[in-house]
């Protein structure tokens, strides 16, 4: 809502206000200031002078001779324009006058005669773009009087954003009145004065729909003419952001502002029958609206029918025949009151929204239409040469009265914590024209153009708004909790292992398509198929919430590689969805926490690195290590082939016999797929197994006993996992078994391959002797022999 | 016994004659060895007559240490000596970082919420945490908010294909969903802090980005009034800014809240004076906030006679943005490592 200090001077006193004064006091309101912009004055020695004749110029065919009436004197000036006539009143630049853009004006002579001055266009004058010819002006202007005084200059406007609980502030006068009561003076409303003249009005209004129209006020004028609007009017209402067009609509539009009650000119002679019906659209029915739109209406749209049919959507916009044009001369003024969602709803599906829409869709007080029709017939007499028809028709089946709000005093203190009695609140609430009655409660009588204001809390928020949020004072509370959950620890904990290990955390945007899952090979009936689609998604392209964190950081990882990036190491922890119902409230979905790495180029940085690309093992440790340090020792790796993965270097990572993610290279076509060609590490898994709290780990004295250590290698198939072998010379012995290390893995070829570690055996309460060690390892290697079918590397 | 003497007297020269350690092993040989004068004189000392043993005994011992004394001191030398030139040998530039050890970084809104979670689990708040996927009850009709209220749009809010239409399951449009979900499931008194994920059906530009990320600040208990949701918040802003913020709250309007209002805080930049980073106004728009209506406590079964409380929302990208400087919220989603790596 664009706001000209001028305009809102004629209500309220704040013509001579500082613009940032004004700035502070409206957004104190409740009204942001988003923008000031200041109209300065464009030209000097503009005057208004009066056409008393005009005669040829003696040696050109295209410019005349004009005599011009300056009230105080007369003179010549030489003119192109050929769009008046004797009697006209028009702008006159006088000798020594500065047209916008620092044109000044001098004597000139044209063709032989001395032109005093130039006869001015709106163009020339810096407003409008009319240079079709000099601007011819009507109404009441001064001769001699500087132009500058019908312009409303200088001004300024400050551009509002008005909350969607106030639509009695969408106008000049909501905004006086939030400034008046706020500074506590006088609020200085339009006096409204129609002279009605008979015949009546022969105008029926039929309301089929009163949910939709509770209210339609319809006025007559006759005999208007169109022409242009007075200049200060057409000024006001380009402060306002709205393009005059003619007296006709420039009044409907002016009313809107002023009032906030959006109004309709009708070319009545257009409305068959000059009868109106007010239904809601019926299946099939069309409008061509006055954009040349043909628009299939909907059963939700409110429309606006003559004899013929739809004449109007209502409150949006209306359709051609019963538009006002030049020729009109006979006027129906509609002043009525829409239901705001049907108008909401209705413009957002035409995707029509005006400065009317805006405010029906807010609410406009039904108890404002008669007067707003009023307002318009009467700018319709003053500037269109009208006459007001007798009668007024307003239908207004169920009228919306005042209605009374109890506000116990105590409840503003119990909400804003300062102590306001209930002498200050009453005072407060009736300068916003609310009536007040009774101590405690107060009884508040509302008016109808605040529907926003029905329960005591609402009038708390009104006392509070007037009394000032700044006058209130600060008070810090402290809560009665406090303190992360262990849970939330150890996420910490987590990530800033993950950043320890050099790897940057990322976050994605969470939608993927379905062509990612088959990029990524990812196979029907895999649980990443089970996804949940977004109705309306952003794009076609990933229309559907990701299942897995995978796509969405491939994708980071190659463009880091398209940016120039050698060595990527990418991590992100966020929720995934699946298209099954979670456990806490099962009309929602499944949407674990997940963690997911993804890493390319090489495992390690700096001048003496060898190029060794990143791999599977540069993941692995980072499982080991993540779920060490979070106090889990029992996660470990099952090899296996899975989908997406390369079929050689992808694992299962395990935890109680659960699998909680998966990790490995990416299949190299799918890398290839995501436009990647170097190894791609990844890894995904469920975060809530590594953030949830392990049990007390239980101290074990270290034993003074030295410790007996020895090699074994073991020959074995290629396919049999070192991980079994540590399993198995783990599960052969006791507590005497201290740690088993693996410290070499040799080919054999042939598909075999030999496996060495290193055991160290000490016991807590003696020295183990060779022969004790001795037995040790025997039973080691007949306890993997038993277990894996595999023995000592050329042994028996 | 004068040849003994002759040694002694020539040792300091020949000990000190020896330049590396194999040559002063030949000379300790030579001086204190087995086949040295010296020893030889020890082992003939029991051909000497019982009275003249103990002092030439006394002597020979007394030569010994001397010698033994000189060729340590001389060992001691060298061995420094050629230490010294491994050491100068082993000499490196250690200014060249030959083994980096790679360092990652945590992205700027996790560490953003990491750090607000710590102002406010500091005045006694608990952070909560609510699902992305939503009811349409939870973000909008526990919160008050109408039925034919715009943002319900699906020019707004993302819907999703999932479970009874009639749930109208949604991404969540703010974290206030966590409002509802944390009072449906306990009494009062509450005070949390819920950050999260929230999407809208916007198009990416400078400004706007279809993912974005909140905070909502809830406080319910007897008493907490209007007067606390300012001291809140400034406090917030003083963690968050630096002690030389101020706060003002201005009028608002948002369905969950009334009264309502949105907070500005003191420009950090330029103290409130005026700058490019307020626009000159002095003042930066921060968040909306207010008093939590009495409909939303009803929605969650809440006595509003019997409790009052305040609820803030903040955008995490926005306040980061503001305090670094970011102009543009595509890079916090773009993952570039130069965005990222700058997010120490």
């Amino acid at each position: 809502m664009r706001v000209s200090q001028r305009w809102l001077a004629e209500f309220v006193d704040v013509g001579d206000m500082n613009p940032d004064e004004l700035r502070d006091l409206l957004a104190g309101l409740g009204h942001e200031v988003e923008a000031i912009e200041v109209l300065e004055v464009p030209f000097t020695g503009v005057e208004i002078a009066r056409v008393e004749a005009i005669r040829p110029h003696p040696d050109a065919d295209k410019i005349r001779l004009v005599t011009v009436d300056r009230g105080a004197a007369t003179q010549e000036v030489v003119c192109g324009a050929w769009n008046f006539d004797v009697g006209d009143v028009v702008a006159l630049a006088t000798v020594g006058a500065v047209l916008p853009g620092g044109f000044e004006i001098g004597a000139r002579e044209i063709r032989g005669v001395v032109s005093q001055g130039m006869i001015c266009s709106e163009r020339e004058l810096g407003f409008g773009d009319d240079h079709e010819g000099i601007l011819v002006l009507s109404g009441d202007y001064e001769l001699g009087r500087d132009f500058v005084d019908y312009l409303e200059l200088p001004d300024v406007v400050f551009d509002l954003a008005i909350t969607p609980n106030r639509p009695d502030a969408m106008s000049m006068l909501g905004i006086a009145r939030d400034v008046a009561a706020k500074l506590d003076i006088a609020l200085r409303p339009p006096e409204i004065e129609v002279t009605e003249v008979d015949p009546p009005t022969a105008l029926v209004i039929d309301i089929a729909d009163p949910v939709g129209c509770p209210r339609f006020v319809g006025r007559e004028v006759r005999g208007v003419t169109s022409g242009p609007s007075p200049m200060w009017l057409q000024a006001r209402l380009r402060a306002a952001g709205v393009r005059p067009i003619s007296n006709l609509v420039d009044a409907t539009n002016y009313v809107m502002i002023e009032l906030g009650h959006p109004t309709h000119a009708f070319d009545l002679d257009g409305v068959a029958g000059e009868r109106l019906l007010i239904h809601r659209a019926a299946a099939g029915e069309t409008l061509t609206t006055l954009d040349d739109v043909d628009r299939a209406l909907d059963p939700g749209d409110i429309v606006i029918s003559d004899a013929t049919g739809v004449v109007s959507l209502a409150g949006i916009m209306g359709g051609g025949p019963t538009e006002v044009s030049d020729a009109t001369t006979r006027v129906l003024v509609e002043a009525a009151h829409w239901h705001p969602p049907a108008i909401l709803y209705s413009s957002k599906r035409h995707n029509l929204r005006s400065e009317a829409s805006a405010r029906f869709e807010r609410g406009v007080d039904p108890s404002l239409s008669p007067r707003a029709a009023a307002r318009v017939a009467q700018l319709l007499v003053e500037h269109a040469g009208g006459e007001a028809a007798s009668g007024v028709v307003d239908v207004y089946p169920a009228p919306v009265e005042p209605w009374t709000v109890e506000l116990p005093v105590a409840e503003i203190e119990r909400i804003l914590g300062v102590p306001i009695g209930g002498e200050t609140a009453a005072g407060l609430l009736s300068r916003l024209g609310m009536t007040v009655t009774g101590v405690d409660p107060l009884s508040v009588t509302v008016p109808t153009g605040r529907p926003d204001l029905t329960r005591p809390i609402d009038l708390v928020e009104e006392v509070a708004r007037l009394y000032g949020y700044d006058q209130i004072p600060e008070t810090l509370p402290h809560g009665t909790g406090g303190g992360l959950t262990p849970q939330q620890r150890r996420l910490r904990v987590l990530r800033s292992a993950l950043v320890g290990a050099g790897i940057t955390e990322a976050n994605t945007l969470g939608f993927i398509g379905i062509s990612d899952l088959d990029q990524l090979g990812v196979p029907e009936g895999d649980p990443r198929r089970s996804t949940v689609r977004v109705k309306n998604p952003l794009s076609e392209a990933e229309e559907t919430l990701r299942s897995t964190l995978l796509p969405g950081l491939i994708k980071a990882v190659a463009r880091n590689r398209s940016y120039g990036r050698r060595d990527v190491r990418l991590f992100e922890i966020g929720r995934v969805f699946r298209n099954q119902p979670s456990s806490i409230d099962n009309r929602i979905p499944y949407q674990p926490v997940h963690l997911a790495v993804v890493m390319t180029g090489r495992a390690t940085a700096g001048k003496e690195a060898a190029d060794r690309p990143a791999d599977v093992f540069d993941l692995t440790a980072l499982v080991d290590a993540a779920s060490t340090r979070l106090g889990w020792h029992d996660v470990g790796l099952r090899q296996a082939e899975l989908a997406g993965l390369h079929p050689g270097r992808a694992a299962e990572i395990v935890k109680d016999e659960t699998v909680i993610g998966t990790v490995g290279e990416l299949h190299p076509s799918a890398a290839r797929k995501f436009g990647l060609s170097d190894r791609v590490g990844a890894l995904e898994m469920l975060v809530d197994p590594l953030v949830a709290e392990p049990a007390w780990w239980g101290f074990e004295p270290p034993s003074v006993y030295p410790p007996q250590k020895f090699d074994l290698a073991f020959e074995m198939d290629q396919e049999l996992a070192a991980s079994e072998l540590v399993a198995a010379v783990r599960s052969s012995l006791g507590p005497e078994l201290e740690s088993v290390e693996l410290f070499d893995e040799f080919d054999l070829g042939a598909g075999r391959k030999s496996l060495a570690v290193t055991v160290v055996v000490r016991a807590a309460d003696r020295t183990i002797t060779d022969e004790e060690a001795q037995g040790f390892r025997r039973s080691i290697i007949d306890s993997v022999q038993s277990e894996l079918g595999i023995k000592l590397r050329g042994g028996a | 016994m004068p040849q003994l003497d002759a040694i002694l007297s020539s040792a300091a020269e020949r000990v000190d004659g020896a330049s590396t350690l194999e040559e002063l092993e030949t000379v300790e040989a030579e001086l204190v060895g087995r086949r040295s004068y010296l020893n030889e004189q020890r082992r003939g000392l029991g051909r000497l007559v019982p009275a003249e043993r103990p002092a030439a005994g006394a002597r020979l011992q007394e030569a010994a240490i001397t010698l033994q004394g000189l060729i340590d001191a001389r060992r001691t030398a060298l061995e420094r000596l050629a230490e010294d030139r491994l050491l100068a040998d082993d000499r490196v530039d250690v200014t060249v970082p030959r083994r980096p050890v790679r360092q990652g970084t945590g992205h700027l809104i996790s560490q953003t919420i990491d750090e607000i979670a710590d102002i406010f689990t500091a005045i006694g708040y608990q952070i909560a945490d609510g699902p992305e996927a939503e009811t349409a009850w939870h973000n909008f009709d526990a919160l008050n908010t109408p039925w034919w209220h715009p943002s319900r749009l699906e020019s707004d809010t993302m819907y999703l294909d999932f479970g009874d239409p009639a749930d109208e399951i949604l991404l969540r449009t703010q974290t206030s969903t966590v409002q509802a979900r944390t009072m449906e499931s306990q009494p009062p008194p509450v005070h949390i802090i819920a950050p999260g994920r929230c999407y809208r059906t916007d198009t990416f530009d400078a400004t706007h980005s279809p993912v974005f990320h909140q905070f909502e600040g809830l406080a319910v208990a007897e008493g907490i009034t209007f007067a606390d949701l300012k001291g809140t918040l400034a406090y917030f802003a003083r963690e968050y800014f630096g002690p030389q913020r101020t706060i003002k709250v201005i009028p608002h309007f948002f369905p969950f809240t009334e009264p309502s209002a949105e907070m500005h805080v003191s420009c950090f930049a330029c103290d409130g004076s005026g700058c490019r980073v307020c626009s000159n106004t002095g003042w930066l728009e921060l968040l909306g906030c207010g008093m939590v209506d009495p409909n939303v406590f009803e929605a969650v079964g809440y006595d509003p006679a019997a409790v009052t409380g305040f609820a803030f929302g903040g955008g995490i990208e926005r306040v980061a943005m503001v305090r670094h400087g970011i102009e543009d919220i595509r890079h916090l989603f773009d993952n570039d490592l130069r965005v990222n790596e700058q997010f120490v």
